[in-house]
């Protein structure tokens, strides 16, 4: 039996307490997000912070990780160039250790900034396919649209859709699907019929919804994001397009759900159970729901997810007393490569994407009803 | 059949375009100021409406508050902005940046208040039904045009047969001579701001009922707003609301020709053609130096 000094056990019980201090000495780590606040995409910015802060919180009342987490959140108005300001400031001057981005515009112009800093990116917005393997460092939480598309298109041709119509915002998100829709429907027996690209500010619908109407499409692929889709769809349902309408997992919002227009939108998501998960994914949806009085959806899974793979990753390395930066995260991230996350467990590819499966929905009476 | 489709949709949304540009144009003409916070006027008559519609107002008092709100807006950005302004110093860029800030600060205020994201109101009134084969018309099609043409009608009565209008006009020309007379110039700016920011309001409801609205909606109302004072003629009121009606039938009429893209290109290539060929405007008078 091991024996100890009374004088050892008073010293080590005097200390115990500033264990943790004297980690929390070398400061917090930084977590920097460079979301939309402000303009028409501003409602992402706010869904995609709920989950980060309910992760932060969650970590912090597990002390997941030795060191506090500070996070510092920055405008990026769903712009590049207001992006790569807010991205610099990030690395720069604020120092962060891990950074959240979101719309391929935005990190795609963001990317080259983390990638010479060394400073991994969380994407669990943004769905360009060319956002796999943008840089060692920029990691995607959230099934890109390649993968979202060929698990909706599928389904709309076994319901009976053959002739595609495609709207589209004029971004590289925009042309992604474009060329995927291109590619992809021709796969499954089905057309493109009409493609009509609008500019990322455009208001008014009802002159494109006469030249949709014209190429008789059975289903209407909306490609945009923000208050431009929700504008899009009420354009097209005010102005005689009464077919399917369908997308990709941005039309997972509630101020699109709520939209009576939106009835029946069809599109994709992925696939998160929040009642009959494990203990985790029960646990996020409770607390969600305590704090914001609503269902969480998957951005906010993903982005929860997004910065718990912080505190796994930076617990793994603490444990040996590695110095947590871009450099030891990426080398865990691929040694470790699987992770309880919301969900289920995450397991990430070599170019650091999740894998995750998807499924199709269409929102119904402002609810989101799973078809397939 | 497109052709008409897009020009019958042109001429409402150019009706609604009219309106916020005669606004700005009567603000401007009237004071010299360059009221870049008009867009948030525009926001601002859009939620109050649709606040109220939410909370089952009757739509006449929710539209009544909607029109009370930007007049509010317009004659206290008058009052607490640019008259401490002018009194002190007044350059334009000065007037410019404050009016500039004020609109981002609405913005904000409209997100944090309202949510940020799209808003909208569901109404019969903006679902289009087929009067013609591949025709569409919706019902606020001829809302638009008839509160289009009342409030010009009226605005035109007002500004030529009442004793207010015709200073108005006066302070448009001669603020000088104006207040030679012993007119009150200080009024009659808050009443060209009153005027010019109720324009506003019919503009921003029927545009909460056909395209919705954002926090960010007013960048976009003051941009055309500009455009048409530029095409239509500086000072010239009525040349303001045909460069609206016109750059609304060109941003819609132009996809018979181009890609969906074009679309609101085609309104500041009109502003260019303009600017190049006639700078005066439509109905400007060309100024010899």
């Amino acid at each position: 039996m091991l024996e100890f000094s009374r004088r050892a056990l008073l010293g080590s019980a005097l200390a115990a307490p500033f264990i943790r201090g004297a980690a929390a000495q070398e400061g917090p780590y930084i977590l920097g997000s460079v979301f939309p606040q402000s303009g028409p995409n501003a409602e992402y910015g706010g869904v995609f912070t709920a989950g980060v802060q309910l992760a932060i919180q969650h970590m912090e009342a597990d002390r997941l990780v030795k060191r506090p987490l500070r996070y510092i959140s920055e405008d990026s108005q769903a712009l590049p160039q207001q992006g790569v300001i807010a991205m610099t400031k990030l690395v720069n001057i604020d120092k962060a250790h891990w950074t959240f981005s979101a719309f391929t515009a935005v990190s795609k112009a963001v990317a080259p900034i983390g990638d010479r800093a060394k400073t991994v990116m969380i994407n669990g917005g943004a769905v360009g396919p060319d956002l796999s393997g943008l840089s060692p460092y920029f990691w995607n939480v959230i099934p890109l649209a390649h993968l979202e598309t060929r698990a909706l298109l599928p389904y709309l041709v076994g319901q009976g859709k053959k002739r595609f119509a495609l709207v589209y915002v004029d971004d590289p998100l925009g042309d992604a699907i474009l060329k995927e829709l291109g590619e992809q429907l021709p796969k499954v027996g089905a057309e493109l019929v009409g493609s009509f690209s609008i500019p990322r500010d455009a208001q008014q619908f009802g002159p494109v919804a006469a030249r949709v109407r014209q190429v008789r499409p059975d289903a209407v692929y909306i490609a945009s994001f923000g208050a431009q889709q929700s504008q899009i769809i009420k354009g097209l349902r005010n102005n005689g397009v009464s077919q399917q309408l369908c997308s990709y997992s941005a039309m997972n919002l509630a101020s699109v759900g709520s939209l009576p227009e939106a009835e029946g939108l069809t599109f994709t998501v992925q696939q998160v159970d929040y009642a009959g998960g494990d203990a985790l994914t029960r646990r996020f949806a409770e607390d969600f729901r305590r704090a914001h009085g609503k269902e969480p959806t998957v951005y906010n899974a993903n982005y929860y997810n997004g910065c718990r793979l912080f505190g796994l990753l930076a617990a793994e390395l603490e444990k040996t007393n590695t110095p947590v930066n871009g450099d030891s995260l990426k080398e865990t991230l691929h040694r470790v490569k699987k992770f309880p996350l919301v969900g289920g467990i995450g397991e990430f590819d070599a170019q650091g994407n999740m894998m995750a499966a998807i499924e199709v929905v269409q929102w119904k009476g402002g609810q989101l009803v799973k078809l397939a | 059949m497109l052709f008409v489709q897009l020009l019958l949709g042109g001429v409402q949304n150019g009706a609604l375009y009219a309106l916020t540009a005669a606004g700005f144009a009567l603000i401007f003409g009237a004071t010299k100021v360059f009221h870049v916070a008009h867009g948030s006027a525009f926001t601002l008559a859009g939620y109050v409406f649709l606040y109220g519609w939410t909370q089952a107002w009757n739509p006449v008092l929710a539209s009544l508050a909607a029109v009370t709100v930007a007049v509010a807006f317009g004659v206290g950005m008058e009052r607490l902005v640019y008259r401490p302004i002018q009194r002190h110093e007044g350059s334009f860029f000065t007037v410019f940046v404050a009016a500039f800030g004020v609109s981002i600060v609405v913005q904000n205020l409209v997100g944090v208040v309202a949510g940020r994201g799209f808003a909208s109101i569901d109404t019969p009134l903006s679902n289009a039904s087929e009067v013609l084969p591949e025709l569409f018309l919706a019902d606020v099609f001829w809302v638009a045009i008839v509160v289009a043409l009342v409030m010009f009608v009226a605005l035109t009565l007002f500004l030529s047969r009442t004793n207010a209008g015709v200073a108005l006009r006066a302070l448009a020309q001669n603020p000088d001579l104006l207040r030679a007379y012993g007119l009150s110039s200080s009024r009659l700016s808050m009443l060209a701001f009153a005027l010019g920011s109720a324009l506003v309001a019919p503009a921003a409801i029927l545009t909460a009922m056909t395209t919705g609205l954002n926090e960010a909606v007013g960048n976009h109302v003051m941009l055309l707003s500009m455009a048409s004072t530029i095409v239509g003629g500086v000072g010239s009121l009525r040349g303001a609301a045909l460069a609206g009606l016109l750059l609304g039938v060109a941003e819609s009429v132009v996809l018979v020709f181009l890609e969906t893209q074009w679309a609101s290109a085609a309104s500041f290539l009109v502003l260019f053609g303009f600017i190049l060929f006639r700078p005066s405007g439509m109905f400007g008078a060309a100024v010899a130096r």
